[in-house]
Formats: C-alpha cells, sequence, structure tokens
C-alpha cells in the first residue's frame, strides 16, 4: 500500500514534466507559428505563383518568373539603393551624434542631465503618424514654419517632400528625430557604466581629454555602438515606413522608396501577391544574411571591461 | 543599460570633476549641446499643440505663442470623423495586447525557466528569430488569412496576431531566471504546484518587469500604424492613427483639425508619460530599440 502510494506521484510528475513545457507554451507557440512562421512558407509558396488576390481568380504557377522580372526591374534597384542611402544617411544621426553628446554631457550635474534625458526621450513614445503629420505641417512648402523662416531670412523656400533630390534627406532626418534621444540615452548609460577609476589613472599618468576619450571610452562604449550600429543597419530603412507611407507615398518619381516602400506597394497598390511575395523572400534572405555577418562580427569585435 | 546605470556614477564621479578641474566653459558648452537637442526634439510636439489651438484665421501665423485661442479645431475634428469611437478602438486594441501578451508570455517564460526539456533551446530561438521576421515579409499572408476568416475591417483581426509577442516571452524568461531558484524550490517543498508557484510565487515578485512591460507593449501598440492600414476599411472599426492620416489628402491639409487629430491622439501616451516618465524611459531601454 505504502509503496503504491508513494510511486503514484512520482509517476504523475514524470508524465507531467514531460508535456506541462509544452502545455504552459502552447498558447505563444500557435500564435506565432500562425502568424510569423506559417506565413513565411506561404510567401515562399506564393512567390512562384501569379495572382491578383482576388478569392475568385486562379492562382497559377509561373516558376522563377517573379523573381527573373524583379531583378530585371529598374524599380527594385532603386528602392535597393535608396534602402543603402538611408542606412547610411541614419547612420550619424542615429550614432555618431549621440555618441559625441553623450561623450560631450557626462559631466553635465545630475539634476538637469534628468530634465534633457526626459525631454529628448518624447520623440520615441509620439506615434509616426502623429510625428509625420506634424513635420509635413512644419515643412510645408506654402506655409510652414520652417519655410517661412527661411523667407525671412531671405532664403528660397525649400519644397522638403517633393523635391526627389532633398525628399529623402528629409525624411531621413524625421527618421532621425525619432531614434536621436533613444541612442543617446543608451550611450550616456553605457558611458556612466565605465568604471571611474580608469579614467583617473589615466589622468594621473598624465593623459589629456581627447586621450582619455580616444583610448579608454570609445573602446569601452564599442560594443554599445556596434549594437546601435546593427540596428540602425538592419531596422533603419523600417523605421522610414511610415513616414514614406504618409508624407511621400515612396514618391517623387520613386525617390524615397525604399525596400520594404516597394513590398507593400507591389501587393497593395498593383494587387500582385507573385512579386510582392518573392521581394519578401529576396528581402528576408538579404536581411538574414546581413544579420548573421553582423551578429558574428560583434561577437568577435566588440571589447568588454569585465 | 537601464537607468540604475545612469544614476551609479554619480557618488563616483564627485572627486573625480574637482581633480580635473573641470571648467566652466566645457560645462556650459554641453549644456548648449543638450539645449539644442531638446528643443529640436520637442519643438514639434509643443507646435503641434500650439497649432491645434489656433482659430482658423490665425492657422498661418508664426507667432511662437497663439495670440488667441480656440477649441474649434476640435470641434471641428470630432464632426469630421468618429474619434471618439476611434478611440475606443484604439484604447481596445491596446489594452487586449497588452494582457495577451503578458499571459502568454508569462506562462511560456515559465516553461522555460521551470523545466529542461527536449528542444528547449531550440524553440527559444524560434521564438527570438520571430522579432528578426520584418513584418512586409508576412503582411500579405496574414492579411489573406484575415480575410478568409472573414474578419477584415474588425478590432478583433487587429488583436489576433498580437496575442503572443517574442519580446515579451524573451524579456520574461530572462527575469525569471533571475529569480531565485531556492524560492521556488521551498514553494514547492510545501507542495504547491507549478500553476499556484508561477501565480503566487513568480508573477507578485516580478511586478516591476511585468509593468515595465506593459507600458512597453501598450504605448507601441497605441502608436501601432501598419497593420491596421492593412485591415481598416471604415473609421468606425478603425484606430486613431488611421483616423489622422484622413485628414491628409492629395487635395490637400486640414492642418487645424490634423493638428486636433494628432494631439487627442497623442494625449494619453504624453499622460502615461509624464506620470511614469522614469519608468517608460526604463522599459523601452531595456527592450532594447523596437
Amino acid at each position: 500500500m505504502a509503496v503504491a502510494a508513494a510511486a503514484l506521484p512520482r509517476r504523475r510528475r514524470i508524465t507531467q514534466s514531460r508535456w506541462a513545457p509544452w502545455l504552459y507554451l502552447s498558447p505563444a507557440i500557435i500564435t506565432l507559428v500562425v502568424w510569423s512562421y506559417w506565413p513565411l512558407v506561404d510567401a515562399v509558396r506564393l512567390s512562384f505563383f501569379q495572382w491578383n488576390m482576388l478569392p475568385t481568380s486562379p492562382q497559377t504557377f509561373v516558376g522563377w518568373d517573379n523573381y527573373v522580372r524583379i531583378f530585371a526591374l529598374p524599380k527594385f534597384w532603386q528602392a535597393l539603393r535608396n534602402t543603402g542611402v538611408y542606412i547610411l544617411g541614419l547612420l550619424p544621426l542615429a550614432v555618431l551624434i549621440p555618441l559625441a553628446i553623450a561623450i560631450y554631457t557626462h559631466d553635465l550635474p545630475e539634476r538637469s542631465r534628468n530634465i534633457y534625458r526626459a525631454i529628448i526621450f518624447v520623440p520615441m513614445i509620439i506615434a509616426p503618424v502623429v510625428g509625420a503629420a506634424v513635420w509635413r505641417w512644419l515643412l510645408d512648402p506654402g506655409y510652414g514654419l520652417v519655410n517661412q523662416a527661411l523667407k525671412g531670412l531671405g532664403l528660397n523656400p525649400v519644397k522638403f517632400l517633393s523635391d526627389p533630390n532633398v525628399a529623402i534627406w528629409t525624411v531621413i532626418m524625421i527618421t532621425g528625430w525619432k531614434l536621436m534621444g533613444f541612442s543617446t540615452l543608451i550611450l550616456s548609460a553605457a558611458n556612466a557604466n565605465i568604471n571611474p577609476s580608469l579614467i583617473e589613472a589615466a589622468r594621473m599618468d598624465g593623459a589629456s581629454k581627447w586621450e582619455v576619450v580616444r583610448d579608454i571610452r570609445l573602446p569601452l562604449l564599442s560594443s554599445t555602438v556596434l549594437f546601435l550600429v546593427v540596428m540602425t543597419i538592419l531596422l533603419g530603412a523600417q523605421w522610414s515606413f511610415t513616414y514614406i507611407n504618409v508624407l511621400t507615398g515612396g514618391g517623387p518619381l520613386g525617390s524615397t522608396s525604399n525596400i520594404y516602400y516597394l513590398l507593400w506597394d507591389f501587393g497593395f497598390s498593383t494587387m500582385s501577391v507573385g512579386w510582392s511575395s518573392a521581394s519578401a523572400v529576396i528581402l528576408f534572405l538579404g536581411f538574414g544574411a546581413v544579420a548573421f555577418v553582423l551578429f558574428r562580427l560583434i561577437d568577435r569585435y566588440s571589447f568588454h571591461d569585465n | 543599460m537601464t537607468t540604475e546605470a545612469l544614476r551609479a556614477p554619480r557618488i563616483a564621479t564627485r572627486p573625480l570633476r574637482r581633480i580635473s578641474e573641470k571648467s566652466g566653459l566645457d560645462t556650459a558648452a554641453g549644456h548648449v549641446l543638450m539645449v539644442l537637442l531638446s528643443i529640436f526634439c520637442l519643438f514639434p510636439v509643443y507646435w503641434m499643440l500650439a497649432s491645434s489651438l489656433r482659430p482658423a484665421n490665425a492657422m498661418f501665423e508664426t507667432s511662437l505663442v497663439p495670440t488667441s485661442m480656440s477649441l474649434d479645431n476640435y470641434t471641428q475634428a470630432i464632426d469630421a470623423i468618429p474619434i471618439a469611437r476611434m478611440l475606443i478602438n484604439t484604447l481596445v486594441f491596446s489594452v487586449l495586447s497588452t494582457v495577451f501578451q503578458l499571459l502568454t508570455g508569462i506562462i511560456a517564460a515559465f516553461a522555460f525557466a521551470r523545466w529542461k526539456f527536449r528542444f528547449d533551446k531550440l524553440v527559444y530561438t524560434a521564438i527570438a528569430l520571430t522579432w528578426l521576421v520584418p513584418f512586409q515579409v508576412v503582411m500579405i499572408p496574414n492579411y489573406l488569412l484575415i480575410a478568409q476568416m472573414g474578419l477584415l475591417d474588425s478590432v478583433a483581426a487587429l488583436i489576433l496576431p498580437n496575442l503572443a509577442a517574442a519580446l515579451a516571452i524573451l524579456l520574461l524568461a530572462q527575469a525569471m531566471r533571475g529569480f531565485p531558484r531556492e524560492v521556488i524550490e521551498a514553494a514547492r517543498m510545501d507542495g504547491a504546484r507549478n500553476w499556484r508557484i508561477l501565480w503566487e510565487v513568480l508573477v507578485p515578485n516580478l511586478r516591476g518587469t511585468i509593468a515595465s512591460l506593459a507600458i512597453l507593449i501598450f504605448i507601441s501598440s497605441w502608436n501601432e500604424y501598419f497593420w491596421p492600414l492593412l485591415l481598416s476599411r471604415t473609421a468606425e472599426n478603425s484606430v486613431i492613427q488611421i483616423g489622422i492620416q484622413m485628414f491628409m489628402t492629395a487635395e490637400g491639409n486640414q492642418w487645424g483639425p490634423l493638428m486636433a487629430a494628432s494631439t487627442l491622439a497623442s494625449l494619453p501616451v504624453l499622460l502615461i508619460y509624464i506620470v511614469l516618465q522614469r519608468q517608460v524611459v526604463q522599459s523601452f531601454m531595456k527592450s532594447g530599440i523596437r
């Protein structure tokens, strides 16, 4: 009797521990499979078909045609080039300037630093659509405050969003507006984390201010900087999506369109599921390859002090 | 990378500053830099508020402070689109997304913290990798699935893909792994079942993490634009972010109502920020960038 009673709960615990984790995980796994993994597989399938998204019209198998056509499309290469411009343009705003500010303001008094911190974080919580609306108003060629100010200075008004040479930089600037404060905070936190005795020791040895920055702060900040660079490369073009969609619609003449916007455009303006899915697959593979290389680089080159 | 880190050096750097004899000029230049950055970051938000309060005939004035104020833009915006309805939809969507992501996240994270099981590392990595799948890549199959379910143009469809999120699961799993095992073991000795250990021991102790995660999910859901844009057909079933866009058309912009609608859409988030400033910053920083 006693033996049986002792054995029973033990067996139950074993079977329970085999199934229990899966039971606890199931809602999350089901959601992610249905809305992330299965769609990924479906996108690959659809990329070999021609279909206009109407349930009544047939899906025709076209093999690699969609891919061949996309690579032949000037629009695709323009969007790819623009994606590169977005990334390069965002790097100074999302990494370099915040880095300089973080180092430069390191010695400001605690209280004023807290106030600045609270203010520069505001764009991060403002909805991208709201940000787009306000910037559209500020930059309006006729009545916007910025152009009014330019006129006041005797300069010609700038068509910030409708001049093909300027529009992409305007979108980059607005995306940078959203990110700058956040990067600054991340870098200030990392900068403040540096052990002060290291810097004190260097100063005792007669290192100049610039030498302290170059030989101690920058190397110790390198892993945070790398992290931000990687994030900007991987997500930079994506962050600008809302601004492109609300402010320029990819125009003028496709000058602000990037690869993410092109996907949207293929799928929902031209209603061509095959093209859109094929470029989604290209994007995903390219994106995955870049992410893989960058994370390997982080592992190899970041420098830790502890 | 938490605010802890920002506060820590206060004690440590004080004596240092005295040694290095930091010049006042440098500090002044630092202030100038920060003030410029602050203006750049805050001015657009101020200008939105100020413009929304200008009467129609003063819309194009450039005085920094409105010379006269009126709520006309707000009444116009409310007449043009069902703003109250859209705000309620946004609230329902954000609250339900937050609650569901927390629930699914808490139980999934518990599975990783409590047991070692076959494929546990693989599943964890697979969950983490969904974070890297750009939304644009899966949007068409997701849209088709919603269409098949007959849920286009409904708030329910907005919530469905947001029932669980990698970010919530990963952050909670990290927090639970950091929780002292002895406490869990002690509860088990007392005969508590896993379900009770989770809700009566772990969850109350992880209040801080859960709260900051809730803030983060709520604000990001409130600001969500892309997925509602795909699904919306009518203003009545859409969220406020889509409503804002209705004032920007190819024919021209209704600047006053546009700024009023934008202000209304931002107020809830700004209020949360004003009340919980420290926690909001901390929760965003903990999560990395997204």
